[in-house]
């Protein structure tokens, strides 16, 4: 047993270096002070998640409320880059490129209310009274107005409702829009809200909906780094990047190939490869409806259909500088050839990975018989009372058998054609091939043995028998860390970090587990804050509805869904071992 | 539903009183339907499509004028923007451009100022957008000349 751990058995000999071993504790020093840089959002602090960046931008250009919010959502809530355009072109470009008009004339529409006005839609004439003059100096009826508020709320188009007039890029005042169509639909009027308030996630890279299905209701925060895996408090653990499983030390494109060539494609993902394209965006499927091959997608942004790349906006009266995607591109001849050797490479990949993630599912089923074994050992030894090493032990397992399995889909896309033919010589490939093939057999072989003391029916061992599992169980965890480190380092290092053509990023290893983000508390107090605790002076016009007792309407609509959610939550948070279960794996639970 | 009627109702009286003033553009209600619009165009002057007399056939959406009316070529026309088949349009104002304040009788006139100026850049007749981006403007006029003669002028005789 003792050549198990060969060179490294001397490293981890003395108990006081076990204990040290059994959690990483250099990760921990980081990771304290710091805190996780993920937060969640629920809805009842997503107003407050808000409210901070809507504020820095009030303050800094002493704007109202609902011009920030336009500025904001224009600039998809990233702060430093509207500080930056504001620095760079100046105020007045900021505002117009965002659609935000200050009032400048105020003066002569207040003699308006008397007189009449000519609608230009309607085309009647109407009492000034039943008018209504927006930001950008142009008015019309207050019926036409609501018919046009209404129709653009339910093209989801809430955020960037515009000026009815031709070529006037204004965005309407959102006052207005909740004033006139809560008159006639206060349901709209509420939905209206929802989407203004719920920019702050679909808009925002920083931020997005948790992917659980029944939803939580929460959203996620990152910081800095938006390549990251995150533990919703739902339970749920993804990659924040592309919101599907964790799946490091595979990029979120190799795993998207991956798990689109080992599905069997249903139907609705036919109809979405064949019918729409991503927005190049904000990479939402888009379905052209219509007309000629330059497409605009629902956040504004042109891109050409055929090709899918990002377009200038002024397609339709001047041209597309530069832009020409119809080149053939050659394909290879011997694709028949090569189309059965490819099969073969891939059946290897996908044996090992379905082997490690099988093994995982049967080893999640063993931490119940280890928390008998556990018990039935704390009662008859009363010498050993400490069993946190076989907790320890499981979870780190859990962990690396992770790695593992996700190691294989990696290999095949870093040493296959599909991604990095042209990045590297054969030669160069062959190389670095063998230098993750060598790690990643290291990690497999602990990874092995680990499972195999931690399966040992130990509570009926002797007491020196279990000290000695207990010795083997407590190395094997720092080796397999170790290793798991490593490999990342390796994969960040000398493989992706090495590629010149494609990106690809991956989220750090942590030694711990995937980060659990933090609740966001609900109420956001700040000195600024404090004086108007009811948000924006400006809704006066919102028919007497705060911006909070409108959030707790929207709550209280889906309050149904989201206790049976938590509720769910609470069964798998409550357990130790749920650290780097899959989804899957969970969902049985 | 009733404001688009009115509103269209508006508009019908506006076009009698303006036919005289644009020669150009002769619109037409259908007789038991209000929803459904013709429209007689001259091809602009020093373009292909002079002396071709166009008939478009409009579709009005019952949100109108919240939401563009649909337009189509019943004329075949040789234009980079109008399918050859179908006769459907490429224009911003008709799709996402559109504003309320747009008339029947303006769409008729942007589509005019279409015909004049090409956009071969989002073409929905190939062929003739790459005569066009080819840099072959002979090609491209003789051609849309062509079936200007063929399907937009009377026939001789």
């Amino acid at each position: 047993m003792d050549d198990c751990i060969s060179s490294d058995e001397d490293y981890y000999d003395s108990d006081r270096d076990s204990l040290h071993g059994l959690e990483n504790e250099d990760s921990e020093i980081q990771w304290v002070p710091k805190g996780p840089a993920t937060k969640v959002i629920t809805k009842e602090s997503l107003l407050a998640a808000q409210k901070e960046d809507m504020r820095r931008v009030m303050d800094l250009l002493s704007l109202r409320e609902y011009h920030a919010r336009t500025l904001l959502i224009h600039y998809r809530w990233d702060v430093e880059k509207l500080f930056a355009v504001l620095v760079e072109k100046g105020k007045s470009h900021l505002f117009a490129t965002a659609g935000v008009t200050m009032i400048e004339n105020r003066s002569n529409s207040s003699s308006e209310p008397s007189s009449m006005v000519m609608c230009d839609i309607c085309m009647e004439e109407v009492h000034g009274n039943d008018a209504t003059r927006v930001d950008c100096g142009h008015c019309f009826c207050n019926s036409c107005w609501t018919e046009h508020f209404i129709v653009k709320i339910n093209e989801g188009q809430s955020r960037r409702i515009r000026c009815m007039a031709h070529k006037c890029n204004a965005i309407c005042d959102e006052a207005v829009v909740r004033n006139l169509v809560s008159k006639r639909h206060p349901d709209l009027a509420n939905k209206f809200d929802r989407f203004l308030l719920e920019s702050y996630i679909e808009d925002n890279k920083r931020v997005k909906w948790c992917p659980s299905t029944p939803h939580c209701g929460n959203a996620i925060r990152v910081e800095d780094d938006e390549f990251c895996e995150v533990e919703c408090s739902c339970g749920l653990q993804f990659c924040f990047s592309c919101l599907s499983e964790a799946h490091s030390p595979c990029s979120c494109l190799m795993w998207e190939l991956w798990i689109k060539k080992c599905r069997d494609e249903s139907e609705t993902v036919n109809w979405i490869t064949v019918h729409t394209k991503p927005c190049p965006k904000c990479h939402k499927p888009v379905e052209k409806n219509g007309g000629c091959n330059l497409v605009s997608c629902i956040c504004g942004q042109a891109f050409c259909w055929l090709c899918g790349g990002a377009t200038g906006r002024e397609h339709t009266w001047s041209s597309i500088s530069g832009h020409s995607c119809g080149r053939y591109k050659e394909e290879s001849e011997q694709k028949a050839e090569r189309a059965k050797r490819d099969l073969y490479r891939y059946m290897h990949y996908h044996n090992r990975y379905k082997a490690h993630t099988d093994s995982f599912k049967l080893e999640s089923k063993l931490k119940e018989s280890i928390q008998e074994k556990i018990s039935i050992s704390e009662e008859r030894e009363s010498m050993l009372r400490d069993f946190s090493w076989v907790n320890n032990g499981l979870s780190r397992l859990f962990r690396s058998r992770r790695v593992l399995s996700y190691s294989y889909p990696f290999a095949f896309y870093m040493f296959g054609d599909e991604l990095f033919k042209d990045e590297m010589t054969e030669a160069e490939r062959e190389i670095k091939q063998h230098l993750f093939e060598d790690q990643q057999q290291q990690l497999e072989a602990n990874v092995e043995k680990l499972s195999k003391f931690l399966e040992e029916p130990f509570d009926q061992y002797t007491k020196d028998k279990v000290m000695e599992i207990r010795m083997q169980v407590i190395n094997l965890s720092v080796i397999t860390d170790t290793l798991c480190k490593k490999m990342y380092d390796c994969i960040e290092n000398d493989l992706l970090g090495s590629l010149e053509l494609g990106i690809h990023n991956i989220a750090p290893y942590k030694s711990k587990g995937i980060e659990k983000a933090l609740e966001l508390s609900a109420c956001w107090n700040s000195k600024a804050n404090t004086s108007d605790k009811y948000p924006p002076s400006d809704c006066g016009t919102s028919g007497g509805l705060s911006e909070c007792e409108r959030l707790t309407c929207l709550n209280s609509e889906e309050n149904g869904c989201s206790s049976r959610k938590r509720a769910r939550a609470e069964v798998v948070t409550g357990n130790f071992f749920d650290l780097n279960l899959p989804a899957e794996v969970v969902d049985r639970n | 539903m009733q404001a688009s009627r009115a509103r269209l109702f508006k508009e019908y009286k506006e076009v009698q009183r303006e036919k005289v003033a644009d020669p150009d553009i002769q619109l037409v209600c259908d007789d038991s339907n209000i929803f459904k619009w013709t429209a007689l165009i001259k091809g602009p002057s020093e373009t292909p499509f002079e002396g071709g007399v166009f008939q478009l056939a409009f579709s009005v959406p019952e949100q109108y004028p919240l939401q563009p009316p649909q337009v189509r070529f019943l004329t075949k026309i040789f234009h980079p923007n109008v399918h050859f088949k179908t006769g459907e349009i490429c224009l911003d104002i008709l799709k996402n451009a559109w504003s309320p304040a747009w008339t029947l009788q303006s769409v008729c006139r942007a589509i005019i100022a279409l015909m004049a100026h090409p956009e071969p850049d989002s073409p929905l007749n190939c062929d003739s957008g790459n005569l066009l981006r080819s840099g072959d403007v002979r090609g491209y006029q003789s051609m849309a000349k062509m079936y200007t003669r063929l399907a937009a002028m009377p026939k001789k005789g």
